[in-house]
């Protein structure tokens, strides 16, 4: 007996010219795990919205095809006459959860517990059924001692967790799960793979939507793998080949496959960044869980400056250099300060202590605007970086400054997008790309500078294995033209195949953890 | 005991109309310390006080610039300079609004600095409150606090690469835009996600609903908000009355 | 809960009969309240302002223009879908982020509702005018002075709607003509609040133009109402063009998930893709 079943002939977004998905078949059985793999932009999370009952026909896009959940089937033609779905009824019985956890919140409750209820008080459960209920899902997913804690106050397993217990309180038959395991450290992942197979063992049928192969897909029972928004292989994963899941720009291992190991380098050379002695602190704020219950006194846009004894030291008697043509990786737990060292670098911020050397120049006053002509930084959230109506002018913003009035900063400017693949998408608008390409797009815009120095925040998190091949290429490229790269990494695999050196932050300083064997 | 929130909201919402169907600048002033005396109570004085200023100071100003040197209906000139005309009338005009519309802010701002948002949006959703309307009111009250942060990121990330934000006005102008882009497409786009999932979690449901947190309110609260309700009532309807037959009734206080 | 139907019934909740004709019944009346409150406030005020304190025109003022908006939420709000519904703590931030953030450039005005105006562009004049209100109701918990500006900050959001409707948006220099003539008339409507419950404005450029209206011998009201005219257009002209600017920059998978964007082709060059079937 299924669940649920779709065959999907075709969806499109309103307003966009290609459907997003076409030709796409899914059937679910009680207590079974369903993985749904394929790269970034394939229409993973499409999918699995339209399964939902997140994207609604008509309200979100044309969809031809049919569902069937329990025993009522419903037809979509794309046209008006279409059923339209009830999406509190639909939810309630197929479960989804977003990769942004925080987006599964509404705002608008101030402890866990009463996030949790949210979902019951909507529908009117009476309220000794719903204290029952918020006290079992807590247990179930680990939430237990965080019931009276405020959502804004949860570190980022804890916020995955939250948000699956919120979708798992109205018991669905049901569990779509979005990228569950992204970026979570090994302890919190586990707790995730341990509630997946507790759902199954009581009849839950779950979906994992995913690139990677990771331990969890490899646990489902049954694969369906997409690419550019349709259906290229579907099946037990051992009957998939190794082939198609490489093209559909799955991982299958960790991110590490296929770096080129960097050429050796002159470590007498003049350094093109170095940190002498640095010490950095953040003011402390006076945040707490008593003060987050009443209104701020109002809202406080523009931080203020702080006095020396409100500081919070990260970093102490920091030293590095980075010489041309390096390689260099920064590992370290959360909150060590590893991002703060690359705004160090660039100019964002400055030392409290010591200084900072672009090129053998100290950057110390000078705009960081200025300093991006030879520090090139990549940031964790690219859609931050993004501003421009095209992807074109995106690359080409600022360009005509370093290029000259001789100079053709549309020509650079393709010649950058094309070294990350994204020379076909010139004209699209940057927020309309993947999250994987739109990352891709920032690391255009600072290649595009040439930068003497390229710093890099996690380059690795949330890109394909197409987008790998492109940093690892990037990389290797700005390296061999005597660029230094600093980058800094949670993945250890990855920091030693790519970097001639790994250093950990750890207590405020740099420490050497691994070198690159001569040859 | 606890005030019941909306024993907090009707106790100042009636004393801010009162004082102004009064319009008597001793009681005004009266129910001006009285609220800065509470707020001090609350441990709130210096937040509410701080607010007060940086909201009343320039309207005061105003006041006293406009009306005391510029009131053609005064009659008791008190000193002339060419056009400007300080008059007795002009300067009791000042200081009556002034004194009102103070007492009004203050006791406004005691409330909403010593009131628990969870529990107003318990009271509302008791109260069959459209449940619309406490969600844009919490959310907003969520949302507002993180702006900063994000707008700080989001210049962070331009600068790195390479927008140089120089001192002219245009420079400025550019600049201010391409921060409010990212900004608002990422407010827009969270948006349209969270109104996926709110949907998936029945907040579309029409039925009626539940409510997790609990709230007492005792009966004598719930005498006192009558009560305040009709004086405020009586308040506004005598001033109405005595204002329709233009005899002020009522005097102009003192 | 596995009995609840898994389909909406075939026509929306909105078009039931009787549930339509009281929400109208509460639009009229929410609008008959605040013209009726203006015109009465104009008529009665010369006497008014001579005899002393101006308490009973602030009541009038206060208790007309508060129901009428109150009226004119409480009919628009249960008609908003949750999409339109998340956009208004949106706008409310906006509202005031962008206000500080172009009040760092420099420019001489508030800009204080280029959020509102925004949601009305992409949602619609109910989803405007209720951001509006609701707007100044959140943020009269910091600053209780701007509540009873409620109904004029309505009126900017209806405005703003109307405007995209008829495809003011879709002409980039028409927005800002758009936004002059709603500034006219937000700001004869918000005069009276100005002038009867606070009794003139906060800000020196403001208070000094009130000033040299005043003597040249005229009334408080037309003071302050001359003296909006004069900075209400050009703020509201620029609050459009910010506003323009913006939902231009946005991309079209974006701006077409809004059911209004798509019907009334509120932006130029946006034109949908293949009709549907």
């Amino acid at each position: 007996m299924s669940l649920l079943a779709a065959e999907i002939g075709g969806f499109s977004y309103h307003g966009d010219d290609a459907p997003a998905l076409r030709d796409v078949e899914l059937t679910l059985r009680p207590g079974t795990l369903t993985a749904v793999l394929g790269g970034s932009g394939s229409g993973k999370t499409t999918l699995g919205k339209i399964l939902a009952g997140w994207l609604r026909a008509g309200a979100a896009g044309s969809l031809r095809g049919s569902l069937a959940l329990g025993g009522e089937r419903l037809e979509f033609s794309g046209g008006d006459g279409d059923p339209r779905i009830d999406p509190a009824a639909w939810s309630g019985r197929v479960g989804y959860v977003p990769q942004d956890a925080a987006t599964m919140l509404s705002t608008v409750r101030h402890t866990v517990a009463e996030e949790l209820a949210f979902g019951l008080e909507n529908r009117g459960v009476p309220r000794p059924e719903m204290l029952r209920r918020v006290a079992l899902t807590a247990e179930r997913t680990g939430l237990g001692g965080l019931l009276d804690r405020n959502p804004e106050w949860l570190s980022g397993g804890e916020l995955r967790r939250l948000a699956v217990a919120c979708a798992v309180i109205g018991e669905p038959e049901v569990l779509i799960l979005d990228e569950p395991l992204a970026s979570l450290d090994p302890a919190g992942a586990q707790g995730i793979v341990r509630l997946v197979g507790d759902l199954r063992a009581s009849g839950t049928a779950v979906v994992v939507l995913g690139q990677a192969a990771d331990g969890l897909a490899r646990s489902a029972a049954h694969w369906l793998v997409l690419a550019d928004g349709t259906a290229v292989a579907a099946g037990k994963p051992w009957d998939i080949p190794e082939q198609v899941l490489r093209d559909a720009g799955v991982l299958a291992g960790d991110a590490a496959g296929g770096v080129r190991h960097p050429a050796p380098v002159d470590p007498a050379a003049a350094p093109v960044l170095e940190l002498r002695d640095v010490g950095f602190g953040y003011a402390r704020v006076g945040t707490g869980p008593a003060r987050s219950r009443r209104l701020m006194s109002r809202p406080r846009l523009w931080r203020e400056r702080a006095d020396d004894a409100d500081i919070l030291p990260l970093l102490r008697g920091l030293d590095l250099a980075v010489v041309p043509g390096e390689i260099v990786a920064v590992t370290g737990p959360n909150g060590a300060g590893k991002s703060t060292l690359l705004r160090l670098a660039n100019g964002l911020l400055q030392p409290r202590q010591g200084d900072v050397r672009v090129l053998g120049d100290p950057i110390a006053g000078v705009p960081a605007g200025l300093v991006a002509d030879t520090v090139g930084l990549l940031f964790q959230q690219p859609r931050d970086q993004l501003f421009e109506r095209t992807v074109l002018r995106e690359v080409r913003f600022g360009l005509r400054r370093l290029t000259g009035p001789d100079g053709d900063p549309t020509a650079r400017a393709m010649d950058a997008l094309t070294a990350v693949g994204l020379a076909g998408s010139a004209a699209a608008h940057p927020a309309e790309l993947p999250s994987s390409r739109q990352r891709l797009l920032a690391l255009a815009t600072v290649l595009t500078r040439r930068p003497a120095l390229l710093a890099l925040d996690e380059p690795t998190v949330g890109l394909d294995r197409h987008g790998l091949a492109r940093l690892h290429a990037a990389v290797a490229d700005a390296a061999g033209r005597g660029a230094g790269v600093l980058l800094v990494t949670h993945d250890a695999a990855y920091a030693r195949a790519a970097a001639h050196r790994v250093l950990e932050l750890d207590g405020g300083r740099l420490r050497e953890t691994w070198r690159r064997p001569a040859p | 005991m606890r005030l019941h929130p909306l024993t907090a909201l009707t106790a100042a919402a009636c004393t801010a109309v009162v004082t102004t169907a009064a319009g008597s600048w001793p009681l005004s002033l009266a129910v001006a310390a009285g609220a800065a005396l509470l707020a001090a109570g609350a441990g709130v004085a210096g937040r509410v006080l701080g607010s007060a200023a940086v909201i009343l100071a320039p309207l005061l100003l105003s006041l006293l610039a406009l009306h005391g040197l510029f009131f053609p209906e005064g009659r008791t000139v008190l000193a002339q300079w060419g056009p400007a005309r300080v008059t007795t009338e002009g300067l009791g005009f000042a200081l009556e609004l002034a004194t009102r519309t103070t007492a009004s802010v203050l006791v406004l701002l005691l409330f909403s600095f010593t009131v628990s948002v969870p529990d107003l949006l318990a009271a509302l959703a008791a109260r069959r409150i459209p449940p619309q309307f406490s969600f844009v009111l919490a959310s907003a009250l969520t949302l507002a606090p993180g702006m900063a942060a994000r707008l700080e990121r989001i210049r962070q990330a331009q600068e790195a690469r390479g927008l140089v934000v120089s001192g002219g006005f245009l420079s400025r102008l550019v600049a201010a835009r391409l921060q409010a882009v990212p900004l608002v497409l990422a407010l827009v786009d969270d948006a349209g996600v969270r109104a996926q999932a709110l949907d998936a979690r029945g907040f579309g449901n029409p039925g009626p609903r539940t409510s997790y947190r609990e709230l007492e309110d005792p009966g004598g609260q719930r005498v006192f908000r009558a009560c305040a309700l009709l004086i405020a009532a009586a308040a506004v309807a005598v001033r109405l009355a005595g204002g329709w037959l233009a005899t002020g009734l009522l005097g102009t206080g003192a | 809960m596995s009995q609840q139907p898994l389909t909406l019934p075939a026509t929306g909740p909105r078009s039931g009969e009787p549930r339509g004709r009281r929400r109208l019944l509460l639009e009229i009346a929410g609008a008959v309240a605040i013209a009726a409150t203006y015109v009465y406030l104009v008529l009665t005020q010369p006497v008014e302002l001579a005899d002393g304190p101006t308490s009973a025109s602030a009541l009038v003022a206060l208790g007309g223009f508060l129901l009428g908006a109150v009226l004119l939420l409480v009919a628009v709000l249960p008609t908003l879908p949750t999409s339109t519904l998340v956009l208004m703590p949106v706008a409310i931030v906006l509202n005031v982020v962008l206000g500080q953030l172009i009040g760092t450039t420099g420019l001489p005005f508030y800009i204080d509702a280029v959020g509102t105006v925004l949601v009305a562009v992409l949602a619609g004049p109910a989803a405007g005018a209720a951001s509006g209100v609701l707007g100044s109701i959140i943020w009269s918990f910091f600053n209780p002075t701007v509540l009873p500006f409620a109904a004029g900050a309505a009126l900017i959001g209806f405005l703003a709607g109307m405007a995209a409707r008829a495809g003011l948006f879709r002409r980039f220099y028409l927005a800002p003509v758009a936004g002059f003539v709603t500034g006219i008339l937000a700001g004869v409507v918000s005069a009276p609040i100005a002038a009867f419950v606070y009794g003139g404005t906060a800000g020196l450029g403001t208070g000094a133009l009130v000033s040299a209206f005043r003597v040249m011998g005229d009334t408080l009201l037309a003071a302050i109402t001359k003296q909006a005219l004069i900075s209400d257009p050009m703020d509201k002209a620029i609050v459009f063009t910010i506003a323009a600017l913006l939902a231009y920059a946005l991309p079209r998978r974006t701006t077409f998930q809004f059911p209004f964007v798509r019907r009334f082709r509120v932006l130029a060059g946006k034109a949908p893709a293949a009709p549907d079937a």
